[in-house]
Order: C-alpha cells, then structure tokens, then sequence
C-alpha cells in the first residue's frame, strides 16, 4: 500500500461526532491518533487475521503475522484503568484489539482533556519502540472492558536481529506513519487545516 | 497520617509472608536442584546461542522444528567427537605409571638444578637455604603423590620389559632408570627426615590407579547418574530452541498492567545485559584460549598439546581469574614432562623452556586484561574485583564447580534486574 498523504489524511482525520473538543490543541492532536472508520474486530476473528489489519502491519505476509502473533502480548484493561500515563516513559507500543480507548492530556488544573477515542484496529504508543525514553505527552484509559496487544521494545529489537526483513517493514511503516503525523500536525499548526475540518463541530 | 485499614494492612502482610515462603521454596530448590544448574546452564547457554542460526534458517524457509533438530544433530555430532578425542586422550593405565614416574623425576632433577643440591642434597644454593623449609615439605607431599606403590611398581616394571622393539626398548629402559633414580631419591630424602620407609602411598590408596572393587562396581552407576543429570541439557537446549515467546508472554501474563510496561523494559535490560556477558564472555574466551594456543605454540610446546592447553584455557576462563591459572599450571605441567621442546624462536632451550611457558602466559593474560576485557567484554561485567571473588568463593561453598561457574553471571543478572527494577518503577511513579 503506498502512503501518500491525502490517503493518511483521509484515514487519521475523519472527524468524529463523540469528542468533546476541548480546545483547540486537543482538536490538533486528535489528527495524531485517529483510527481509520472501517476497522473493527470481528467475533471470532484470529490474532493473525485481525493483525493483517492494523496498517502498521499491512505489509507483512501471512508467515510473517503468524510469527507477530507468537510475539505480541495480549493484556486486558478494566473500564478507567489507565493503560499508559502521560509524563512516563513508554516501553511498548499497543493496538486496540477490542473496545474503545480514550487519549487524554491533562491541563494545568489537573483536569483531562480528551484527545481522541481509538477503536480496532488503531494503534498508539508507537515511538516507545523506536526512539529514546522519553516521557510521554499523555495518557491512555480504557473506556470500558478493553482487550489490547502490545509489542515491546524488545520484542522489535529481537525481531530486527532474527527476521531483518520482516522488522524493516514494521519499522518503514512506523515510519511513513510518523512523518505523516508530524506534516499533519505541522499543517494544523501553520496552515489552519485541522481548523477548519474541525470546524466548529468535532 | 492515618492507619491503613485491617483488610488492607492484612493483605499486605499475606503478600510479604508468601513472598518470603516463595523466596524460601525458592532457594530450597536451587540447593536440592543443585547437580542440574550446571547442565540446564549449559543446555540454556547453547539455545542462546544458537537462537540466531535457528532465526537465520527459518529464513531460508526451513521450519523451525527441522532448524531446531538439524541444531540438535550437530551438537550431538560435536559432543560425541568431542567425548571421544577425550577419550582417547586418557591415559591407559600404563600410561599413567609411565607419566608419574617421569614427571617424578623431572620434578627431583629441576628442583635440585634450581635449589643448585649437591648429590647427598644437603647443600644447596642461598635460594635452597631461604626457602627449603616451606619447600621441602611440599616436595615431600608430591613425591607421596607421584611416587608408586610397591604393586604399581611391579605392573610398570612388568609393562616395560614387554617391549619388543628396539626404539621402544630404548624407552623402557630410559623409564626404568627414571624410575630407579625415584626410588633412590625417595630412599635418601627417608634417611635425611629419619623415616624409616620412603615417602610412597600404601597400594590401593585414594590415588591408587588401580580401582578397589567397590570403585569399580559403582562406575557404570556413577557414569549412569552422570547421564540422567546431563539428559536435562538437550531437553532445555530443544526447549528453549523450540520457544518463539511462549515463555516471555507467559512470565508477563500474570504481572498485573500497572506493572507490565516496567516489567517489559526490566526485562529488555535483563536480556541486553545477558546477551552482552555471553556474547563478550565467549569472545574473550576464544580469544584467550587462542593467544595462549599460539603464544605456547612458539615458545616450543607441540602444536596438539598447545590446541589441548588453548582450550582448556579458554573454557576455565568462564570463571573470573581461572584461565591464567588454567594456562599456567597446564604449560608449566608440560614444560615438565617435557623431553623435546621445538620452538621457533632461537633463544629458548630446555633449561629455560619453563620461564618461556610463564612469560608466554603472562603476555597473554596481559593482552587479555589489557585489550580483550576492554575491547570484547566492554561494560557486560562491571563488577569489583572483591565482589566477583567474594562472588567466585561464596558459589564454590554453596553449590561447588557449578556455583563458581554460575557466580558471575547471577551476580551480573541480579545486579541489572534489582538496579532496572528500581529505575523503572522509579520513573513509573511506583516507588
């Protein structure tokens, strides 16, 4: 799939109807995390079928997933229990699996405003795996029973040692994902663009 | 402040006394399980390394299991090779005469060059009048060790005057002047101490060659338990090969969410620290082995016997200051025995050949200590020179050979795990 970024756009910032947008920086970041409309997780589906959707991991083939899915951590969250806090390091990067998550980031005041809600198949947390530790810039809640798979830092780095080809493709995607949100964000910031999609009415 | 409520406090009291039960069953365990640490080690050691070679044929499209058993078959191959050049090397019991009765003389004849002895060995030089009270004891005690007993005597004299060729012949009868020099030496070190026998062991004593009965009945059983205790090194070996993440996902399984993002990265550090050791652990030892293989090698030590040190070197390196040791009593055991020396460099001769062993060791226990240990091993093992022989020590008096194998790399991995642990819950806001 290639990834151009009108078709990122199209599929990171579909508005959605059930966001409070609190100010004008949270309808901003809502571009970051967005997940695409279509996708959601089938009864039933397998860990390989449903991973074959999450457009981190699109490229890899059947073998591939197959061996992701012995890989990935599958974790359950309670309604409200924070699965990652904003100002800690990140050590992971999660994908919904099923259920709906809620990004947060809290102001001055303590109080939390909401970024975006995620949904199957979107992911988040992705530069934990990547990058240095660094602390995040916020905080991630289970907004009802949530079922989550999550892919450590070590588990990419043990996959880019034994499979180099399978983790370049995870590691390109990753990163065509956050060059695009970066140009997304640095349009919304200079260009008004999120500003006038968002429009008044998230 | 106010008080934490009943139930509260009484779960953190249940929490601590299972903790500490588990921590009890725990060390229990390790004690009584004692004989497998060694072979599951090894069994674990081997999977880590070859994890990378099972990861490069799953590449080539070749299933896991056929990777995994194609890894088995070679290690297999290898260590029956391995198991019979061993084999072959041990001495028969002959052999064994034969080397005792050389190395007896060889030790009478450079300690009495050394200590510069006149014949009655009364007399000697001013470094046998500093020394010879510390000394002499000593000589006695690995002349008792050395020396054959009457019955062995007869067998050797037995097994040389079988010879029937001329070459041999001029060997035995070489021996059998070794061995009645011994004797003479014994005899006249008897008279010195006024003793009214010579300093040899009584036949079938603990370091008789030949096995009392008893001894000799319990070797298959003894070689049986070897085999039951080491059948667990293959099965790890397959185990741990044969895990694609079962094992990690089912250690995080039960760690409650709060806790599993540190727990992840606890567990990257443990891993990265693991691989570092082994890695640097086992580049050092190649290296080691080798230098003293070639370093030996020129001095004059026959190229076989210089492989046979190298490794020897190499793998007693494992633990922290064995290998210089390893090397040096091996070399200087040779250099003992040693009748033909061939070395490539001019200067060396016999009378000398032993001080070349050394300084050959001590260059490459240099090299090591100056550019391996640096260079390979890096920061894998950041640990005081006190605390690894504290370490060394402590593991040799609790679990023997396998808890002064195991010393280090438990302290290495206890070290990172209590210090990550502590980082990560820290920057959690856990602690």
């Amino acid at each position: 799939m290639n990834l151009t970024l009108q078709g990122l756009k199209k599929i990171l910032l579909s508005p959605r109807a059930h966001i409070d947008a609190a100010d004008i920086g949270a309808i901003r970041a809502r571009a970051l995390f967005q997940a695409p409309e279509s996708a959601g997780t089938k009864r039933g589906q397998s860990l390989v079928e449903f991973l074959a959707h999450v457009s981190l991991f699109e490229d890899l083939g059947r073998r591939d997933l197959a061996r992701l899915a012995r890989i990935v951590h599958e974790r359950e969250y309670g309604d409200g229990e924070y699965i990652c806090e904003e100002a800690r390091p990140g050590a992971a990067l999660f994908v919904v699996r099923r259920g709906v998550v809620e990004v947060v980031r809290r102001r001055a005041g303590d109080d939390e405003v909401p970024l975006a809600l995620l949904e199957p198949p979107a992911s988040f947390e992705e530069s934990a795996v990547i990058g240095p530790e660094t602390p995040r810039w916020f905080s991630v809640r289970a907004r009802g029973p949530v079922s989550l798979l999550a892919l450590g830092k070590s588990d990419l780095e043990a996959l880019s040692v034994d499979f180099p080809v399978m983790a370049n493709k995870v590691l390109l995607r990753l990163a065509g994902l956050m060059a695009a949100r970066l140009r997304m964000l640095l349009d919304a910031e200079f260009l008004g663009e999120p500003d006038e999609r968002a429009g008044g009415k998230p | 402040m106010t008080a934490a409520p009943r139930p509260m406090r009484a779960a953190v009291v249940i929490t601590y006394v299972v903790a500490a039960a588990a921590a009890v069953l725990g060390a229990y365990l390790i004690w009584a399980l004692s004989s497998f640490i060694v072979p599951a080690f090894v069994g674990g050691l081997l999977a880590y390394i070859c994890r990378p070679l099972v990861a490069r044929l799953e590449r080539y499209r070749i299933p896991r299991g056929v990777a995994v058993g194609l890894l088995l078959l070679v290690c297999g191959v290898v260590a029956l090779v391995g198991l019979n050049s061993i084999r072959a090397a041990i001495p028969s019991e002959t052999a064994v005469l034969e080397l005792r009765v050389r190395a007896l003389y060889a030790l009478h004849l450079r300690y009495h060059a050394l200590m510069g002895l006149d014949p009655s060995s009364n007399r000697g030089n001013g470094l046998y009048r500093l020394t010879h009270r510390d000394l002499d004891p000593l000589m006695d005690r690995m002349s008792e060790v050395l020396a054959l007993t009457s019955d062995e005597r007869a067998l050797f004299v037995a097994s040389q005057e079988r010879r029937a060729d001329a070459a041999a012949a001029a060997r035995s009868s070489r021996l059998l002047d070794y061995e009645r020099a011994n004797v003479h030496a014994l005899e006249m070190r008897a008279r010195q101490t006024g003793r009214a026998e010579p300093a040899t062991k009584t036949a079938g004593g603990p370091t008789s060659t030949s096995a009392p009965p008893s001894v000799a009945k319990s070797e298959p059983v003894a070689l049986g338990n070897i085999l039951s205790t080491w059948m667990i090194a293959p099965l790890i070996f397959l185990f741990l090969l044969w895990d694609t993440g079962s094992l990690k996902r089912g250690l995080l399984r039960p760690i409650p969410n709060r806790l599993f993002e540190p727990a992840l990265a606890v567990l990257y550090d443990v891993d990265q620290a693991l691989g570092n050791y082994v890695r640097g652990i086992f580049l050092e030892c190649c290296s080691l082995g080798l230098t003293v293989m070639v370093f030996i090698a020129i001095v004059g030590v026959p190229v076989r016997w210089a492989i046979a040190i190298g490794i020897f070197t190499g793998a007693s390196n494992v633990i922290p200051y064995m290998g210089f040791f390893a090397a040096l009593l091996s070399g200087l055991a040779y250099a003992l025995l040693a009748e033909n020396i061939h070395p490539l460099i001019p200067l060396v001769n016999g009378d000398t050949f032993a001080i070349w062993v050394v300084a050959a060791v001590a260059l490459a226990e240099l090299l090591k200590n100056a550019v391996y240990e640096p260079f390979v091993l890096g920061g894998a093992v950041k640990l005081h020179p006190l605390v690894i022989v504290i370490g060394v020590v402590g593991g040799a008096t609790l679990f023997g050979p396998a808890g002064m194998f195991l010393a280090i790399p438990t302290i290495t991995i206890v070290r990172v795990l209590v210090a990550s642990s502590a980082r990560h819950l820290k920057a959690y806001g856990l602690i």
